[in-house]
């Protein structure tokens, strides 16, 4: 058999893994790859400005896509660049595949140039990876490693692979012949049983609730379709954390919309008052819950996950279910209708009823002004102006995100790419590079901050290389607006350091990358700039001059339960924030 | 209500591979968990399997917690946990120095005696003993020899099996 280098195989690794996309950066370490990619024509490389948006970039691409995202990058600096990006991707269960350069072996240990112990720096922040020793184990680390970040509930996996590795030669079998480097096999099917248990409890239920996650959104179309078909059959409201937002209609009439420390009223009390809880892919995250104790207090909980560490582990449920989300859901609704079992309208009457009170609230209305743009009326306008072209939207970190989840509509899944669990400010950017790659005829927009845009400002930068004709919508309020919404409500109002000084001109920015620069600074102009935006065929920034002192309402302050939200500014804290909530991030 | 600490025999086959030791206890210690005791070695050279023992403690939605992440980790093939099998015991073995010059030897080679305790060395200076038992019999050894003068003591943490097969994973 014909023997080919370490480099050789790491391409022909990721054409039989159908990789057509990287996102990387080169370096010492990995010129041999480099060469091995000049050489060929399957894979297209995109070279980003840092490999924390390499990281991004890819996981914008695997979440709007479904495919696994691939990365490239060199040794020591390069490699602990990625950290971001891969704590980022295992906290939101991202399928991405990085691959690093390491030191020739014998220098390992060595505090070598360009060395980083990469593979210690990310144990705990990747799935799993692989330091690649001996070059006849290179195909099997890499094949193994796609085949555990995607299985499963996704997350990254490293293979750090030597200079050495890359140039010494052995014979490669291809995809099928080369046996895993690891064994591993997520349990996909539920027992029969549990969904016996899952129907009894769903027929037992007056006041039910669907609690819906990124778990439902990770396990493909096929998952959110049954749970359309399930919901659609039982009647049961519906409401979606930040990461489940698209995985079912939030026009529809069951969504309750976001739910969670700045969710909507509705969804919130519903969840408080429920005497059904069916999670369904998400993780009862701390945003979710408020306060633990007071968390939905006399529900039955079902609980459905491919993941069994995140049962009983902050909230204890009475049925936990194990397996992948399309399983079970076809499952149950295969045995719903084979049974014949029917919810009946009445039943769930007064329920219904009572969330519709809920909503006459308009827990998301807001002051309107004629003289300054609201936030959230810029994205009122955005979402209506754009529904139609079926936009792809990626957000940064802070109150911006909170009212684009808020105010955007998402009726498909994997349209919405937003950094959920580790809360990364800088990733919207650098996401929607991927995401545009991915799909370079869709209408992609960032909505960003001045500050978190400012965080990855490089990529303007790649996006200019590549001509992606990405949409930059900034709401900028000269603060970093969710810090200083906090230090309103538990610090006094003594704005630390959360004031933007010295912020660049973005019209001229966006110029100086070739791209188009708007500002929009009137509420009477916001439509008709936005609709310019679209037109442009290039990437855009939009710089739009909000209101600096709106906050971000309802919210649901920390240390305290769902029955006790602020629905907004004149809404008062009740007493003091106790020392156990203000300790809360 | 607070609910009491138990503590747990975790018993985990592993793949005997670089690094998989900082994963398991790179866990314990990134989550806020507590190791008391750990030992480990290889167990099955042919499929290069390492078995680790850890005890630990914490509620009981803590240790399940604690299972379920070691259980996720990707060379973690079996995890089992001993304390809740019928039958299982728990030894160690620990390593005692002793000053012995100019004491009686009589009163220590009957401590030694009662205990089932071994020498391994005695020049008449210094005496090394071996002694394997639970946990508490460790202690109770270290309590009637402090007295003669302990130079220095090392235990190779707790080793555990329970009785009955069903418990063991094959493949």
């Amino acid at each position: 058999m014909k023997k080919i280098t370490g480099a050789e195989i790491v391409i022909q690794t990721l054409i039989n893994e159908k990789v057509d996309i990287i996102f990387g950066y080169p370096g010492g370490a990995v010129l041999p790859i480099y060469d091995e990619l000049f050489k060929q024509k399957e894979i297209r490389h995109i070279l980003v400005r840092h490999e924390q948006g390499a990281v991004h970039a890819a996981e914008g691409y695997a979440r709007s896509s479904g495919k696994v995202g691939v990365v490239l990058v060199t040794s020591g600096p390069g490699a602990t660049n990625t950290v971001t990006g891969l704590t980022d991707a295992m906290m939101d269960s991202v399928p991405i595949v990085c691959l690093s350069g390491q030191v020739p072996t014998h220098m390992i240990g060595n505090d070598a140039f360009q060395e980083a112990d990469i593979v210690g720096i990310t144990r705990p922040c990747t799935k799993h990876n692989y330091l690649v020793k001996d070059v006849t184990k290179l195909a099997s680390c890499i094949h193994s490693a796609f085949h555990i970040a995607k299985k499963g509930r996704p997350g990254p996996v490293l293979v750090d692979i030597p200079k050495d590795i890359q140039t010494l030669k052995t014979s490669y079998l291809g995809i099928k012949k080369t046996k895993y480097a690891s064994v591993y096999k997520p349990r996909l099917k539920p027992e029969g049983k549990d969904i016996d248990r899952i129907i009894e409890l769903l027929c037992d239920s007056k006041k039910p609730i669907f609690y819906v996650g990124g778990g439902i959104v990770n396990s493909g179309t096929k998952a959110s379709k049954s749970l359309y078909k399930l919901l659609k059959y039982t009647g049961f409201p519906c409401t979606q954390t930040l990461m489940g937002l698209g995985s079912f209609p939030t026009s529809d009439d069951q969504s309750l919309g976001m739910l969670g420390m700045h969710g909507t009223y509705e969804a919130n009390l519903a969840m408080h008052q429920s005497d059904l809880l069916i999670c369904v892919g998400a993780r009862f995250d701390d945003r979710i819950t408020g306060k633990v104790s007071g968390f939905s207090p006399n529900s039955k909980k079902i609980h459905l996950d491919i993941d069994p560490s995140s049962f009983n582990k902050s909230i204890r449920v009475d049925l936990t279910v194990q397996g992948d989300l399309a399983v079970i859901l076809k499952i149950l609704n295969n045995e719903i209708a084979k049974r014949k079992i029917s919810f009946k309208k009445e039943q769930y009457k007064e329920w219904w009823q009572k969330i519709n009170r809920w909503r006459s609230k308009h827990c998301l209305k807001y002051k309107k002004s004629e003289d300054i743009i609201k936030p959230q009326f810029a994205l009122e306008r955005l979402n209506f102006l754009t529904k139609k072209f079926n936009p792809y939207f990626t957000t940064e970190v802070g109150q911006h995100q909170m009212w684009a989840a808020q105010f955007l509509s998402f009726n498909k899944p994997k349209h919405w790419m937003t950094s959920g669990g580790l809360g990364t400010m800088g990733y919207g950017l650098p996401a929607a590079m991927g995401v545009q790659i991915a799909h370079p005829k869709s209408l992609v927009i960032d909505v960003a901050g001045e500050a978190s845009i400012l965080m990855n400002i490089q990529e303007m930068s790649t996006i200019k290389q590549y001509r992606l004709p990405v949409k930059i919508f900034i709401l900028n309020n000269h603060y970093m607006g969710m810090v200083r919404q906090w230090q309103e409500l538990l610090h006094g109002n003594r704005l630390s350091e959360s004031y933007m000084d010295s912020l660049p001109d973005f019209v001229k920015l966006a110029e100086s990358f070739g791209a188009t620069g708007f500002r929009i600074q009137k509420p009477g102009d916001v439509d008709s700039l936005i609709k310019e935006m679209i037109k442009v065929k290039g990437p855009v920034i939009c710089d739009v001059i909000v209101d600096p002192k709106e906050n971000c309402f309802p919210m649901i302050p920390s240390g305290a339960t769902h029955n006790q939200m602020l629905l907004g500014p004149e809404d008062k804290l009740e007493g003091d924030v106790s020392e156990e909530g203000m300790v809360l991030v | 209500m607070i609910e009491s600490n138990y503590k747990h025999i975790l018993s985990i086959m592993v793949d005997n591979e670089p690094g998989v030791l900082a994963r398991v206890v790179g866990l314990f210690s990134g989550r806020g968990y507590n190791i008391e005791s750990l030992s480990v070695s290889e167990v099955d050279s042919d499929r290069f399997l390492s078995r680790i023992t850890i005890v630990t403690s914490g509620t009981k939605i803590v240790v399940g917690q604690i299972k379920a992440q070691l259980k996720k980790l990707i060379p973690v093939h079996d995890l089992i946990d001993l304390t809740e099998l019928d039958t299982f015991i728990g030894k160690e073995l620990i390593l005692i120095k002793l000053n012995v010059k100019n004491k009686p030897r009589k009163n220590i080679f009957d401590i030694i005696a009662k205990f089932g305790a071994e020498i391994l060395i005695d020049n008449g200076i210094e005496l090394i003993i071996q002694f394997s038992g639970t946990q508490i019999e460790i202690l109770k050894l270290i309590k009637k020899l402090r007295p003669i003068g302990i130079i220095e003591q090392t235990r190779s943490g707790l080793v555990s099996m329970a009785l009955g097969t069903k418990y063991i994973k094959k493949g």
